[in-house]
């Protein structure tokens, strides 16, 4: 499966109504046998969200998201874990073994449990 | 010593206090980027407790659009200057994007080194939102004015939007026949299926027709399979046709088939289709003169001409010109993230005696143009284009050369926009341009101004 994680600085990007990086991961049998570096416009919600539908992950991993981003991206039937915060690899880590969202690598005043933004995340099982 | 210290504690107490009874957020970051205060209204407007914001990195925190790239309290520590109300949005908790103008300050310690920086936020959203109310005023969807002629354009066009009619939209080039077709649309039931505009000038006849109706594998060479037309890709939306005025008396039949029994026959196909679709057509040509030289149908004009509207062009509606500017302004600063304050006096001045033989589009690439020239503060003189300032002021008043005739023009000119702009009611006409009813009928029969039927006054009921 493809997953996407917007990045910044070597962390998770904060908001990603304006994220510019995008971190693709190819994901077999729990493990990263392909990762590349890819680019957002980071600037219309619109070609955002057709940049991300365009690249094709499955998930995507990201920081803050607006209502209505987060609108656009549930018609393109990509499971977004929002609210996210800390370092890429962490975080990677973390989904990688089941455990995100998780109120360690959630952003302040997030509970760290699915529901909390309306995003559905977890790793669903393979 | 001791008073030493308690009279600084004070002094902190005392900051705090007030740093707490403010209605700006407030917080202040160490060199690593993690909060060390949050004040009340910081909580309110972020809607997260302080005991959860201090220590962490500020952007997981504030969350603003301006954190990955342009970050404010980051470009005042490398430069040592503040930063004064920089707009930009948040996310907060419950994922809300909030307006908000941002303010920047150096903290340094006891031996004048950097210890961190202060950052102040104003939420902006009431404004934001008396501004967006005000602004709908004036504008429909890309659409922007208040003139007269457009708002009893802007007024009727729910209704026109609620109906399923097919729309004829007249208007010189550049006044924003498809900017309205698009208004409609988003405007109607259709709008969540697609809008497909066909620029009908732009296409040879025989590919047009192809990519109207599509055509079917094998129907001629280099057809190797099925390709669907425009009316079948607009399914359950909305076909814009632009210049309908030139297409060709052949397809006119086929166009005329389409309206009348919404059905219609793909290249090569053997079975008819169902059209789907809310035709909005447009011309800049006069399509009466089309019809009595033979080169328009006169049945097509009638289905097509179910619901009339006429974009008036911008010499005729000059009051929007500043509006339209400081539209175009506010755009290109968001795409282009500048910081133009807008136009000077003169150049103001300027764009208001020019002619627009292109319409609202032009007015739109003098703006445009500006602003590769021009990157901060306003537009000037320097950055328009050659022929716009070397020329004079080309209002179409001057016929004739002596300074009477000139006069007489542009008191007609006066005159005529005064009363258009009062819905042709002579008196409220006579009120705006200071004269009496009298002299302004006077003037209006010597300078021979035509009148509409209408006398603006439609509150009073015929006897």
């Amino acid at each position: 499966m493809k997953l996407a994680l917007a990045t910044w600085n070597g962390r998770i990007s904060p908001v990603f109504d304006v994220a510019r990086q995008l971190l693709m991961l190819d994901v077999e049998d729990g493990r990263v046998i392909a990762r590349r570096e890819e680019t957002l416009p980071g600037t219309e919600q619109q070609a955002q969200a057709d940049r991300l539908a365009a690249l094709g992950p499955q998930t995507l991993i990201c920081g803050a998201i607006s209502q209505p981003m987060a609108a656009m991206l549930a018609s393109t039937k990509i499971r977004v874990i929002p609210f996210t915060a800390g370092d890429v690899e962490r975080v990677l880590g973390a989904w990688l073994l089941g455990t995100l969202p998780n109120p360690a690598l959630s952003m302040p005043g997030c509970c760290g449990r699915r529901r909390c933004h309306g995003g559905r995340g977890g790793r669903k099982t393979q | 010593m001791n008073k030493d210290l308690t009279s600084k504690r004070r002094l902190q107490t005392g900051a705090e206090s007030i740093l707490e009874s403010i209605s700006d957020g407030v917080f202040t970051v160490d060199a690593e980027w993690r909060i060390t205060s949050f004040n009340r209204a910081a909580e309110a407007i972020t809607g997260i407790r302080r005991r959860d914001a201090i220590g962490k990195t500020c952007s997981d925190v504030f969350r603003a659009s301006m954190c990955e790239g342009d970050c404010a309290l980051r470009h005042t520590v490398k430069t040592g200057k503040p930063i004064i109300n920089k707009s930009a949005f948040i996310v907060n908790v419950e994922g809300r994007r909030i307006p908000i103008s941002v303010s920047t300050a150096i903290l340094r310690d006891e031996r004048g080194q950097i210890s961190g920086g202060a950052e102040t936020f104003r939420d902006l959203s009431l404004v934001e939102e008396l501004r967006k109310e005000l602004e709908g005023r004036f504008q429909v969807g890309d659409l922007v004015s208040r003139s007269a002629a457009m708002r009893r354009i802007f007024d009727v066009l729910p209704q026109i939007s609620a109906s399923d009619a097919t729309v004829l939209i007249l208007g010189e080039t550049g006044t924003g026949k498809e900017l309205l077709a698009r208004a409609i649309h988003n405007l109607s039931q259709r709008k969540n299926k697609p809008f497909i505009a066909v620029n009908c000038g732009a296409l040879p006849d025989t590919l047009l027709e192809s990519e109207l109706f599509g055509y079917m594998k094998g129907a001629f060479t280099g057809a190797a399979k099925d390709k669907p037309g425009r009316f079948a890709l607009a399914d359950g939306g909305t076909v814009f046709l632009d210049e309908i005025g030139d297409i060709s008396p052949a397809l006119q039949v086929r166009l005329l088939r389409v309206l009348q029994e919404k059905t219609y026959e793909p290249l090569g196909g053997t079975s008819l289709l169902h059209a789907n679709v809310r035709v909005v057509a447009a011309t800049h040509r006069d399509l009466s003169a089309q019809i009595r030289k033979g080169a328009f149908r006169e049945d097509l004009f009638y289905r097509l001409n179910v619901v009339k509207v006429e974009l008036p062009p911008l010499r005729k509606r000059k009051e929007d010109i500043p509006l339209l500017i400081e539209h175009f302004v506010a755009r290109f600063n968001r795409r282009q993230g500048k910081a133009v304050a807008g136009v000077a006096q003169d150049v103001m001045s300027l764009l208001m005696a020019h002619d627009y033989p292109g319409n609202v589009r032009e007015l739109e690439n003098i703006i445009e143009r500006a602003f590769v020239l021009c990157g901060a503060g306003r537009i000037d003189r320097v950055h328009l284009p050659p022929e716009l300032t070397g020329q004079q002021a080309t209002a179409p008043a001057p016929t004739g050369d002596t300074i009477a005739a000139q006069t007489h023009a542009a008191e007609a000119q006066a005159i005529r926009a005064a009363l258009e702009s009062c819905g042709f009611n002579r008196l409220s006409a006579a009120r705006e341009l200071g004269l009496h009813k009298s002299t302004l009928f006077r003037k209006i029969k010597a300078l021979g101004i035509e009148l509409p039927d209408q006398d603006g006054r439609s509150h009073r009921k015929a006897t």
